[in-house]
């Protein structure tokens, strides 16, 4: 057994050879213009490639973009009920700052609803579920490919910052949320550390409430529901991770934590984004994928 | 004023997909004061209050550069920085302006006189890039394919910052030194400078020499002497091929001249932009 602190992370810019391709590919599926601490942490395993090229035709489909717009509606309507952080209102940003830190927020809110299908995916799958509905895969629709081009970059501080307030703050969060890491999202954030500092201040009692559990339990059920349903299936099992040389349990372990992870950090991010929009916006996706074009636009269709 | 006080001043505008951020301070005429590479609007930080008390100040940081767009997939060449800080004086509502840069924003400002003459009004260049000036060997080795991978951002940050110092003939405290860094330190910032300094191309200098002469507007070339990057003998031929052009050279200035020497930079340009 092992904790995510275990096996160490591979960053973007530490990417070589395999795992170097894979990220690109993350980047331009997913439509993100990072890549974030799921697959960071996956990497390091040897059969993160193969986990990645079997989830790949079902991330570039319109049902699983459909998928995550519904769990960030739903996401954004259940933070409109538990209440509001605040922060905006407390912080003293520059219109520069203000921009940027809503952008920020935008990029997460855009790909963490995806993280989310995801993991749920592939703990079907290794769970031995089948996730798709026979038939389906005839014509598939696929969504467009690469970074949406206003996105923000997934700049953060580094995971041990050298400002001591700032360590504090990732303690804490790290300490509160039971989470082995502090999320890319709070990093990013951290680029404005007072505003981070406001944030976990409003933050920190509606996130450890009854009310937020129960509604990332909600989150998790749907997700799961959804990643049933999904046109394509993920070909992928434990025997396949053992033969590439990794303990399926510890993958399997790992993707569960995630799962267990995104949830309630999805909630969040809706929360601080009530400071920025009003709900009925904030279930709206950021960045709405079109189809993609040409003959390569479905997948099983007309060539 | 720290960088982080600086950057809480900064404005912003979106130019199509891509934004801007800057500082728009004081009324009057407008200056638009450029920076270089590796820095950002902060290195004007202490002359921008001088020049407010008279004229409207406009500090943009670069695309790519500071705290404007460091995404991945947009150009960042001095061509097309002109172009967008047309667009961005468009958006403003700003016809004409002093245009005051230096290093590579130096050499904006070059391509904005020749190329957008409307928008001139005065054109001041402080140890600009300039006919076959550049890039300079510290930058050709950032912007290697390879520098990615090779450095962290925080060996960067220090590799930089240890051959940032060589450009001052002053001793600037870590405060200015960091904060000229500061939107580098992080692995997004780094791999942006990285893409800034692989944008380095001496044919967009070279390809404008023969139009210096057809500059009309008045044209001040401030110079620290003692500059081991972009050579005072730059500044002499900006000055012989520029009509007009007054070459002011500073001593006991290096490359950053307006950090080396101040008051004699504040000096000048407030006397050449009149009240």
């Amino acid at each position: 057994m092992f904790g995510l602190g275990r096996p160490k992370s591979v960053a973007e810019h530490e990417a070589e050879d395999d795992v170097a391709r894979v990220y690109h590919e993350i980047r331009q599926v997913l439509r993100v213009s990072g890549v974030n601490l799921v697959f960071r942490k996956l990497a390091p395993f040897r059969s993160f490639p193969a986990i990645w090229d079997a989830m790949r035709p079902s991330a570039e489909t319109r049902g699983f973009e459909d998928a995550a717009d519904r769990i960030r509606a739903d996401s954004a309507r259940a933070a409109g009920r538990l209440g509001r952080v605040g922060a905006r209102g407390r912080t003293r940003l520059g219109e520069s700052q203000a921009y940027q830190v809503e952008k920020a927020l935008d990029l997460y809110h855009y790909i963490n609803p995806k993280l989310l299908v995801l993991t749920s995916t592939l703990r079907l799958a290794l769970g031995g579920e089948e996730s798709s509905r026979p038939g389906a895969e005839s014509s598939v629709e696929l969504i467009e490919r690469g970074v949406p081009s206003r996105m923000y970059p997934m700049e953060m501080v580094p995971e041990e910052p050298d400002d001591a307030r700032l360590r504090d703050l990732f303690g804490d969060i790290v300490e509160t949320l039971n989470i082995p890491s502090v999320n890319s999202d709070y990093r990013t954030l951290a680029l404005w550390p007072d505003y981070l500092a406001h944030v976990w201040e409003g933050l920190k009692p509606l996130a450890t409430s009854d009310e937020h559990r129960l509604a990332s339990d909600a989150l998790i059920e749907t997700s799961r529901s959804l990643a049933r349903a999904l046109p394509l299936g993920v070909s992928l099992s434990r025997e396949r991770i053992e033969e590439l040389g990794d303990d399926a349990g510890d993958v399997v372990e790992m993707i569960g934590t995630f799962e267990r992870i995104l949830a309630p950090l999805i909630l969040n991010v809706s929360l601080i984004g009530l400071d920025w929009r009003q709900p009925d916006q904030l279930a709206g996706s950021p960045y709405p994928a079109a189809s993609r074009s040409g003959p390569g636009g479905r997948r099983g269709g007309p060539a | 004023m720290s960088w982080r006080e600086y950057q809480a001043r900064q404005k912003v505008a979106e130019l199509g997909d891509r934004f801007v951020s800057y500082v728009d301070e004081g009324q009057g005429e407008a200056v638009v004061l450029i920076h270089g590479i590796p820095t950002w609007g902060y290195l004007w930080a202490d002359l921008v209050p001088v020049l407010a008390e008279a004229h409207r100040v406009l500090v943009p940081d670069l695309i790519g550069f500071g705290y404007s767009d460091r995404s991945d997939r947009f150009g960042r060449s001095i061509a097309r920085q002109a172009e967008l800080l047309d667009a961005w004086l468009e958006h403003l509502g700003v016809e004409r302006a002093a245009i005051v840069g230096h290093d590579i924003g130096g050499g904006v400002a070059l391509r904005l006189a020749t190329l957008f003459p409307r928008r001139v009004e005065r054109l001041c260049v402080m140890n600009s890039v300039c006919y076959d000036s550049w890039p300079i060997e510290l930058m050709l080795q950032f912007g290697h394919p390879g520098a990615n991978r090779l450095m962290s951002a925080s060996t960067a940050a220090k590799t930089l910052g240890a051959a940032l110092r060589q450009g001052f003939a002053s001793s600037p405290d870590d405060v200015v030194l960091d904060g000229l860094l500061s939107p580098y330190s992080t692995e997004v910032g780094k791999l942006s400078l990285i893409r800034d300094a692989s944008a380095l191309d001496t044919n967009l200098t070279t390809e404008i020499t023969a139009l210096l002469p057809g500059i009309e507007v008045p044209a001040l070339i401030l110079w620290g002497e003692e500059d081991a990057w972009q050579l005072l003998v730059y500044g002499e031929r900006l000055a012989r091929d520029i009509p007009g052009a007054k070459l002011v050279p500073i001593a006991k200035a290096r490359h950053f001249v307006m950090v080396d020497q101040p008051e004699e930079v504040a000096r000048q340009l407030a006397r050449f932009l009149g009240p």
